[in-house]
């Protein structure tokens, strides 16, 4: 619930602070008033300055996504970090969302939150953790199927073979016929 | 007038209340350094010291304790079977043909 | 008798409906709610303890259908229940731990001020799992095995007002609809196939391999084997009462017994047998390693269950349905009873988890303290304790089997490993010098902590006794082996003790752990969720985000919209104004157009 308030809290700024800024008119693509869409992409310094100043950036933090026709005009490109990995003991004006009023927020900010997508760093590099886990991983599996190769069982009698017990197999005299083993009698 | 008077107490005690300042009940309420987990037998919290313990927590646990080893140790005596196998495993080289039923080679 | 037995069943379980009745009639009325919630459960228990007598007398079992829901053709939906083996043992087990969960959480949960629709929530819970236990056809079942998936979630998502606590009840409901899935595949399956879902009449006929394996996934997910465990250790966020619960008697044997259930099917599947047998291995040993070095006394606890769970899915594996019960049986008392210690020990050290905060506590939790060297006792299979009666058995018939060696392996390895985790938690719980804080208001004489402690605790030293003396023989067939074997489930657990007490020794040298990566990879719990969590939602969710919030709007409204309008129009617009030059030619020559259109149209 504080979640979505701050969030719709954090669009209806945005809109009043582009509404300051930008020109009416800008074409709206869907359902969101055109008041609340970021401004064209910046092309020269003053409107990048502008722009900045708009989103509560300094002017070197600034950086707008490429021009590339996905129609995020002069949205700041901000670092891909998870809000997870914010300082828990800070005390956030939004201590939910790890989050400042007016603070610029990320444009997939809904995957970055805290119950979602984590990119804190890890205490093991990621390299490691990949080997490790997939080695035990395949560990295990290819040991499973060593495992069915070689089955473990307690047997009862000696294993008992065909051509009397394997007799030429191993090296028996082939010119004496072996002594027949019999198991029964009738 | 009578309303006032039968005011009287409540001011008395409210004005009590008020002048002895936050009292033991209630000062460490907002500090949560109460727990207010129930009531049972009340254990004054001390410092740097083990609490003290009732008679009663040490006789229970004891007897816990005592209950769990007596009946360890009483199957162990009566029915050690179940740890150390109950009866020895059949080797079948050991078996003769009397046990088994065969009768001897030389009969006809 | 049978009257007797099917009577008294389900009164045991109506009973628990009556304060969620009372809870509906009187809304505001809470203040003794938690009470009668206990009492109930308390009442339903001593109900349900006839038909067990009758049946452990007896044998007889039963099948109740009292109402007909609808019927197509020749499906038939109706309110069943069966009373067998496996559910009227189990219902008294599963009342008696709640009973004991619900009268701790009186304690534990005092302070709450939604505590009555805590115990609505708890015992919400356990009539779903009762529902489960004793449903007799795949709709009743999935009622049961759906609700207890939704309280789940409530429960663990308790403390809504920690991000923490959301994200393991979202991870916990994400998990088992996977395992769902599964369950479905199974009941569509059965649907298409055989067209019946009782229970009695889909063991007349047969399953294949796929409808077996639907109930694998369905087991894997609910039971969080490997692959699906990461929602396990995360519940840990929920209130302790709820760990308790959740991991003694309800949701996670739900997936273990929903195998017992349909074992007459599996029995003679022998990939699906291997299937289950590798997959429990796997988790048991997994599990064993991430407990060995965790430091939150709640996180060691549920990774014992998980490893606990997979040597379950291995006596699943190995075919033995009944010993896989008496386990599940088994485990719910010395593992409630874990739990309920921790949570003990939590309250009283003001909330503090980390074993390592811990300490000393022999001296000031007596009864907390013997009542958790009982249950590890038990868990670790000490001779003549609950968990003795359950376990050995286990591994001797492993050791006993034509199975795969690696699967034995890994069992023993992981008994070893129980004994390891075990005595480490009481090391640095119970022994040595306090580490906590000097202030403490410690009390543990409250009757509605030490009771449900003590009775939990004598169920785990003496029911695996009373169980195995009283089932029907026919289900247990004692075996006979070397010695050496039968001694190696011992051999084995000493050996991790004796590991243990050296590994327990080397921490107060400061030494720099010994083997980093493994350290590492058992304290990270095996990077399963650094890496998972981290790399499938972010590609889903990313994606998920381009094709909604960009890609749509993009095509729709511009590429194939007013874009491509635009292209076709200029196209178009500049092919003919080609013709519009003025030229009186080519205007007449448009006029032959109609020629060909009205011979088109002729013809």
């Amino acid at each position: 619930m504080a979640a979505s308030m701050s969030v719709s809290r954090g669009i209806q700024w945005l809109g009043t602070a582009a509404r300051r800024v930008t020109p009416l008119g800008a074409r709206a693509a869907s359902g969101l008033r055109k008041d609340m869409l970021p401004g064209p992409y910046p092309r020269t310094p003053e409107e990048r300055a502008a722009a900045a100043k708009k989103y509560n950036m300094r002017v070197e933090d600034y950086e707008p996504y490429p021009d590339d026709g996905f129609g995020r005009g002069d949205y700041p490109k901000l670092p891909d970090h998870s809000q997870h990995g914010r300082d828990p003991w800070y005390d956030w004006d939004h201590s939910e969302l790890r989050l400042n009023w007016g603070e610029p927020m990320h444009f997939d900010f809904d995957i970055y939150t805290r119950n979602r997508v984590d990119t804190s760093s890890t205490p093991v590099s990621w390299n490691t953790m990949y080997k490790c886990f997939f080695g035990f991983f395949g560990f295990m599996m290819f040991m499973f199927w060593l495992g069915q190769v070689f089955p473990s069982y307690q047997p009862v009698s000696p294993k008992q073979y065909p051509y009397n017990n394997l007799y030429l197999e191993r090296g028996g005299d082939p010119n004496v016929d072996p002594e027949p083993v019999i198991h029964y009698e009738i | 007038m009578s309303a006032l008077r039968r005011l009287g107490p409540f001011l008395r005690e409210g004005g009590r209340r008020f002048l002895a300042g936050p009292s033991e009940r209630s000062a460490g309420y907002g500090l949560g350094g109460i727990r207010h987990a129930g009531g049972g037998v009340h254990i004054e919290p001390r410092y740097r010291q083990y609490p003290q313990l009732t008679k009663s927590q040490v006789f229970q646990a004891e007897m816990l304790s005592a209950t769990l080893w007596f009946w360890i140790l009483w199957h162990f005596w009566h029915d050690s079977d179940a740890v150390v196998g109950h009866f020895p495993y059949p080797d079948p080289s050991q078996w003769t043909d009397e046990e088994l039923g065969i009768p001897p080679d030389d009969e006809d | 008798m049978n009257n007797m037995l099917n009577t008294m069943t389900l009164m045991s379980i109506t009973t628990l409906t009556t304060p969620l009745i009372i809870n509906l009639i009187f809304p505001h009325k809470t203040t003794k709610l938690p009470m009668y919630y206990k009492m109930a459960v308390k009442y339903a228990f001593l109900i349900s303890l006839p038909p067990l007598l009758s049946f452990i007398h007896t044998g007889q079992e039963s099948i109740i259908t009292n109402w007909k829901w609808f019927s197509i053709n020749s499906f038939n939906l109706t309110m069943s229940f069966k009373l067998d083996y496996f559910s009227i043992i189990f219902i008294p087990i599963a009342l008696y731990v709640t009973w004991s969960i619900l009268e701790f959480s009186q304690w534990y949960m005092n302070s709450d001020p939604n505590i009555h629709q805590f115990f609505k929530y708890l015992v919400m819970f356990l009539l779903t799992m009762m529902i489960l236990i004793t449903a007799n056809n795949l709709f009743q079942l999935f009622i049961g095995w759906e609700g207890v998936g939704i309280m789940s979630f409530m429960l663990i998502g308790w403390w809504h007002g920690r991000s923490d606590a959301n994200t393991a009840a979202l991870q916990a409901i994400l998990y088992n609809r996977i395992g769902d899935m599964g369950l479905m595949l199974t009941m569509v399956w059965l649907m298409i196939n055989i067209g019946l879902w009782d229970l009695q009449h889909i063991f007349m006929t047969k399953m294949n391999t796929l409808a077996l394996l639907g109930l694998v996934i369905a087991a894997t997910g609910k039971s969080a084997q490997f692959g699906l465990h990461p929602w396990l250790p995360s519940a840990m966020e929920g209130p302790t009462p709820v760990s308790a619960l959740l991991h003694s008697s309800t949701m996670v044997v739900a997936g273990v017994f929903l195998l017992i259930r349909f074992y007459p099917m599996m029995k003679d599947n022998n990939t699906i047998l291997t299937i289950i047998l590798c997959m429990g291995a796997i988790t048991s040993l997994f599990a064993a390693i991430c407990a060995t070095t965790q430091n939150d006394i709640k996180k060691i606890v549920a990774f014992s269950t998980s490893s606990q769970l997979g040597l379950m899915m291995v006596t699943m594996g190995l075919n033995q349905p009944h010993r896989t019960f008496l386990h599940m049986c088994t485990h719910a008392f010395f593992k409630a009873t874990l739990f309920l210690c921790s949570g003990s020990i939590i309250h009283n050290l003001n909330n503090e988890q980390d074993i390592r905060k811990m300490g000393g506590l022999l001296n000031i939790l007596p009864i907390t303290s013997s009542a958790l060297m009982t249950s590890s006792l038990a868990l670790i299979g000490t001779p003549f304790l609950t968990g003795f009666y359950s376990k050995d058995p286990i591994i001797e018939t492993m050791n006993m089997s034509y199975i795969n060696s690696w699967a034995l392996t890994t069992t023993l390895i992981t008994t070893t490993l129980t004994a390891m985790y075990s005595l480490r938690m009481i090391y640095f719980t119970l022994l040595n010098q306090p580490r906590f804080i000097p202030l403490l208001t410690i009390n543990e004489n409250h009757p509605n902590l030490k009771n449900p402690i003590l009775r939990l605790t004598l169920g785990s030293i003496f029911t695996g006794y009373l169980l195995t003396m009283n089932i029907p023989t026919t289900y247990m067939n004692p075996t006979t082996m070397p010695p050496m074997l039968k001694m190696s489930t011992l051999l084995v657990t000493i050996t991790g003790l004796l590991i243990a007490m050296e590994l327990n020794s080397l921490t107060n040298k400061l030494a720099a752990p010994p083997l980093k990566h493994a350290y590492n990879f058992s304290i990270m719990q095996g990077y399963f969720t650094h890496l998972l969590h981290r790399l499938l939602p972010l590609a889903s969710l990313q994606m998920s985000q381009y094709i909604a919030t960009m890609l749509m709007d993009l095509n729709w409204y511009e590429k194939i919209g007013p874009k491509n309008q635009m292209n076709i129009h200029t196209t178009m617009s500049s092919y003919i104004s080609s013709t519009q030059k003025g030229l009186i030619k080519t205007y007449f020559l448009s006029f032959i157009i109609s020629i060909p259109m009205m011979m088109i149209l002729a013809t």
